[in-house]
């Protein structure tokens, strides 16, 4: 089915074709994976989210306008999902985003910059506010206009104007430091 | 570090980054157990919510039936006797009746 956009793949599987639809789950779900992990920072729950946001999009096509783009439809329904799916797994969810954090500022590892590199984007990440990861995510990663950030996460844009700048701050760091320790 | 002063454009080197730091492994078996999970899950057209909501419908419809009847039913089965029948009195006024001079025997004890 390559070759066939995604408003037509939408329309198709919002008839009921699950190939139309298995195609749309294999062009977005690496992007929905890592959308998932900045909200949950979990592979598991990650998945486990961006599952139930493909089951709800595929029981919501009827609903789908196809005059809007797909990608940031979908996209914002698997952040709702990994959002819901962190509410409901607060207590379980606190301990590693705490451990992780903890390793972020301690870890004696960091010292001798054998750490890869994504993991410490990783673990800088999981010091920062949720709408803060994920709207430096969804801007630089994945590439999304802030305006459509601001649609998906319900926010002014300022506000994700101010996210990225805050976000971007300091995983910068952490990239600098790393291209420095390879420079060296 | 790319784009350091604009932040309305992407920083491609750190979103590159980020991006290969995100990166979940496993696609392939997450994208087959997604199109299992979306068969079981299949909405349903609408013909077939028609279909379902039809037999609802036709159960829906017969129990307002039953009910209506068996309420008219009622209505009825409680006038009917009350329009049928008379008081004693009434009887015994009437002199015409047959046996209305056995009611007031009776009723006297026959003395």
């Amino acid at each position: 089915m390559t070759g066939v956009d995604d408003s037509e793949l939408a329309a198709r599987a919002s008839r009921g074709d699950p190939d139309a639809f298995g195609e749309l789950v294999d062009r977005h779900a690496p992007m929905a994976r890592r959308v998932a992990y900045a909200v949950l920072e979990d592979q598991e729950d990650a998945d486990d989210a961006a599952q139930e946001g493909f089951l709800s999009a595929w029981q919501a096509l009827g609903r789908y306008d196809p005059k809007r783009a797909f990608r940031p439809w979908l996209m914002q329904i698997v952040v709702n999902a990994a959002r819901d799916l962190r509410r409901r797994r607060r207590v379980r969810a606190a301990e590693p985003l705490e451990y992780v954090a903890a390793a972020a500022r301690d870890d004696p590892a960091r010292e001798t910059g054998e750490i890869h590199l994504g993991e410490q984007l990783r673990n800088a990440l999981a010091t920062l506010p949720e709408r803060q990861r994920l709207a430096v995510v969804l801007f630089d990663a994945e590439g999304y206009p802030q305006a459509e950030i601001a649609r998906m996460l319900g926010i002014p844009e300022g506000t994700v104007k101010s996210d990225v700048f805050h976000g971007r701050r300091a995983l910068r760091k952490v990239l600098g430091s790393v291209k420095e320790e390879w420079d060296e | 570090m790319s784009d350091q002063g604009n932040d309305l454009k992407r920083d491609i080197e750190l979103g590159t980054a980020l991006g290969a730091a995100l990166e979940m492994p496993h696609h392939g078996a997450f994208v087959t157990r997604m199109k299992a999970l979306a068969r079981q899950a299949r909405p349903r057209t609408w013909d077939e919510v028609l279909a379902g909501w039809f037999w609802q419908g036709v159960l829906t419809t017969s129990m307002v039936l039953v009910a209506v009847l068996v309420g008219l039913n009622h209505v009825d089965g409680d006038a009917t006797p009350l329009a049928g029948e008379e008081s004693v009195a009434v009887q015994l006024i009437d002199a015409q009746r047959p046996g209305a001079d056995v009611i007031l025997a009776s009723m006297t004890g026959a003395r």
